[in-house]
């Protein structure tokens, strides 16, 4: 009779497990994304200066996975009122030095904070820094809705607030489905509902735009800068040069663990200047080039035109003029972030 | 609504996170998925089948039927049922109907608490929410205790409802007030709850839902044959009549004995050594478990993971 019963009750724990795990997950819901607010983020700005402590200070941060540095020997600071982009190759540590700040990965040595104090130190840590770091974040058989209301219980937060994040991110009508049934982007959303909870003053994203379709990616681009109009401190990483460039102030460039540059994009662009070129198409190539001397180099750029390299575009109009030379075109080529973020992070995007 | 235009937040000031919310948090978790009616459903069904089966041995303990081979042992078993004490371990046997199994349901509840938020990735909302991880799984231990004592108060309720009917239809009359039945339903409580922390625990030790469960099961159903082979032959041996106790290490017989008022089997060691071991293994797996929680990364495998679908992700945008 015992073992009867057993068999049942085993088979039975086995079929609960199994539906549990698999939860609403096979009821995908395929919908269009979902309507954002007209105006989505009005308020008043809040100058940098009435939000303290929301420098992010990274020092000497250090990871090791089984004697490979995942992050080796990082440092860098990120300032409120702004968007700082997190840049760098798969698998350059970007992850695991998101995770280190945000306490969920114990660093091998070095330390990040958050306006002074540890992630794990912070009194009310919702209200302090709110962090995206994966898109299939929630249980799948648990709603959108009641996934925020269990984080506002926990942090003490009234329930209420699920409600007003859901609109904030233009998921209210998806709120009361079960997540398994989000698309990506709408679970990028959720993760941006769950990190504004709080209302913090420090936004940590990881690869945000993964997922997210043309307007999903503007509608992120504008809250983010926003959020950082607001004074607040976003801390944004993506290998996706173009989205930095546009929506990044500073830029922290990593590669193989290793701090690679770090500065607003213009300093990091305009200090790869070596770079920078010139195209010139002139009848007297060789009347040019003795003008300018020995520190231009002048080669053959195909299609009748020289590429000259070593002096900017004014040193070569000057003497131009000086020679009495005719000068019919002349293009500056500005290195762009994808040039310089390549040369920096050069062969050292291999998976290690 | 604007960002700092929250009506939410204005009432919430000076509020943060304390131990009670925490528990309220896991709870509705629980309550959130369709895990605890399932469960409660299974359980539910679980114990009404458990109850009819005791019945009906109860039934032929006192009616022996006419062709029973040894009829004049049955008639003095079924004479014995009929006295005060007889009477009184029929009820408190109905009252606690299902329980061997139905301990079950409540441990597999308390490592699906733990080793759900590793399957399905909320390890990561849940300790930015709250990174003091060791309140977090107190809070779970909590949450595991309380259901353990929900599936106890099914079990109970419904077979507080069928006992009456049935002791009545047996023509025995005793109180399910007396002492003994009410001894019984509340060691029936205390199993419950013990299994659910148990589960808890094996939960933290092991991320694993699949190796969890089944570390579960393995240590409740295969640890009664275990130890009983290995101290048998020992015995063999070394024929000392407390060898034959030693299987109370196993936690499934030390949960045996604890629940068992008197000796649960010949030279088993008196109730509340089995109290002491079981609740000696709740401890240890959780303090294991919170030691282990609170230094290990959450997570590498999410790493990995995230790190693979961002690969997957750029290269079919170079595809694209």
């Amino acid at each position: 009779m015992v073992i009867v019963l057993a068999a049942v009750v085993l088979g039975g724990l086995a079929w609960l497990i199994s539906r549990q795990r698999g939860g609403a997950a096979s009821t995908r819901i395929e919908s269009a994304p979902p309507r954002l607010p007209d105006r989505p983020f009005g308020g008043k700005p809040v100058p940098a200066g009435e939000r303290p402590g929301g420098r992010i200070v990274v020092s000497g941060l250090t990871k090791e996975y089984r004697g490979v540095k995942a992050v080796d020997n990082l440092s860098f600071v990120v300032e409120p009122g702004r968007v700082t982009g997190f840049l760098g190759p798969n698998g350059a540590g970007k992850t695991t030095t998101l995770r280190m700040l945000l306490g969920l990965v114990e660093p091998t040595s070095g330390t990040a904070t958050i306006g002074g104090a540890d992630y794990a130190g912070l009194d009310q840590p919702v209200r302090r820094v709110g962090g995206v770091l994966e898109a299939s974040a929630a249980h799948k058989g648990r709603t959108g809705r009641d996934h925020l209301r269990v984080i506002c219980q926990s942090a003490g937060i009234p329930l209420v607030r699920a409600d007003e994040v859901l609109e904030l991110v233009g998921l209210t009508a998806a709120g009361r489905r079960p997540f398994g049934g989000y698309s990506l982007g709408m679970r990028q959303r959720l993760g941006v509902a769950a990190a504004l909870i709080g209302d913090p003053q420090v936004l940590v994203l990881d690869e945000p735009a993964n997922g997210l379709d043309p307007e999903g990616i503007r509608w992120m681009r504008d809250l983010l800068r926003t959020l950082a109009g607001h004074g607040r401190t976003v801390l944004v990483s993506s290998h996706l040069l173009a989205e930095m460039e546009q929506l990044a102030d500073d830029l922290v460039i990593i590669a193989a663990g290793q701090l690679a540059a770090q500065g607003t994009v213009a300093s990091i662009i305009s200090s790869m200047a070596r770079g920078g070129r010139a195209l010139v198409r002139t009848p007297e190539t060789e009347k040019l080039a003795a003008e300018l001397g020995s520190d231009a180099v002048v080669t053959p750029a195909g299609d009748g035109m020289v590429s000259i390299t070593g002096v900017d575009a004014v040193a070569i109009g000057d003497a131009a003029q000086r020679a009495g030379i005719a000068i019919h075109q002349l293009v500056t080529e500005r290195p762009d972030l994808e040039a310089a973020y390549l040369e920096l992070t050069a062969g050292k995007a291999a998976i290690r | 609504m604007t960002l700092l235009d929250s009506p939410a937040l204005d009432q919430a000031r000076g509020t943060g996170t304390t131990p009670l919310r925490l528990v309220r948090a896991e709870i509705m978790k629980i309550r959130t998925t369709n895990t605890w009616w399932l469960f409660l459903i299974g359980f539910t069904v679980f114990t009404a089948l458990a109850l009819t089966s005791n019945g009906f041995s109860h039934h032929y303990e006192l009616y022996p039927q006419h062709d029973t081979s040894d009829r004049a042992q049955a008639l003095a078993q079924a004479a014995q049922a009929r006295t005060p004490a007889g009477a009184a371990a029929i009820a408190a046997s109905m009252m606690t109907s299902g329980q061997f199994l139905g301990v079950l349901f409540a441990m597999i509840l308390g490592v699906l608490l733990m080793t759900n938020e590793f399957a399905h990735q909320t390890a990561t909302a849940t300790f930015l929410t709250v990174p003091r991880r060791a309140t977090v799984i107190l809070a779970k231990l909590a949450a595991a205790a309380c259901s353990g004592a929900l599936f106890w108060l099914a079990a109970t309720v419904i077979s507080g409802v069928t006992t009456p009917f049935y002791l009545h239809s047996q023509h025995i009359s005793t109180a399910l007030t007396g002492w003994i039945v009410v001894r019984s339903v509340l060691l029936n409580l205390l199993a419950f709850v013990l299994w659910a922390i148990f589960g808890l625990g094996l939960g933290t030790l092991i991320r694993s839902q699949v190796i969890s469960v089944a570390a579960a099961l393995a240590a409740y159903l295969g640890g009664f044959a275990a130890v009983e082979l290995i101290f048998h032959g020992i015995y063999y041996f070394y024929p000392h009549g407390w060898v034959l106790g030693g299987p109370v290490i196993a936690p499934a017989v030390a949960a045996n004995v604890m629940i068992t008022p008197g000796r649960a089997f010949p030279h088993a060691p008196p109730q509340w050594a089995g109290l002491v071991i079981m609740l000696g293994y709740v401890l240890v797996l959780t303090a294991a478990g919170v030691a282990l929680t609170s230094r290990r990364d959450v997570t590498l495998r999410d790493v990995l993971t995230s790190a693979l679908r961002a690969c997957q992700d750029s290269a079919t945008a170079h595809v694209v």
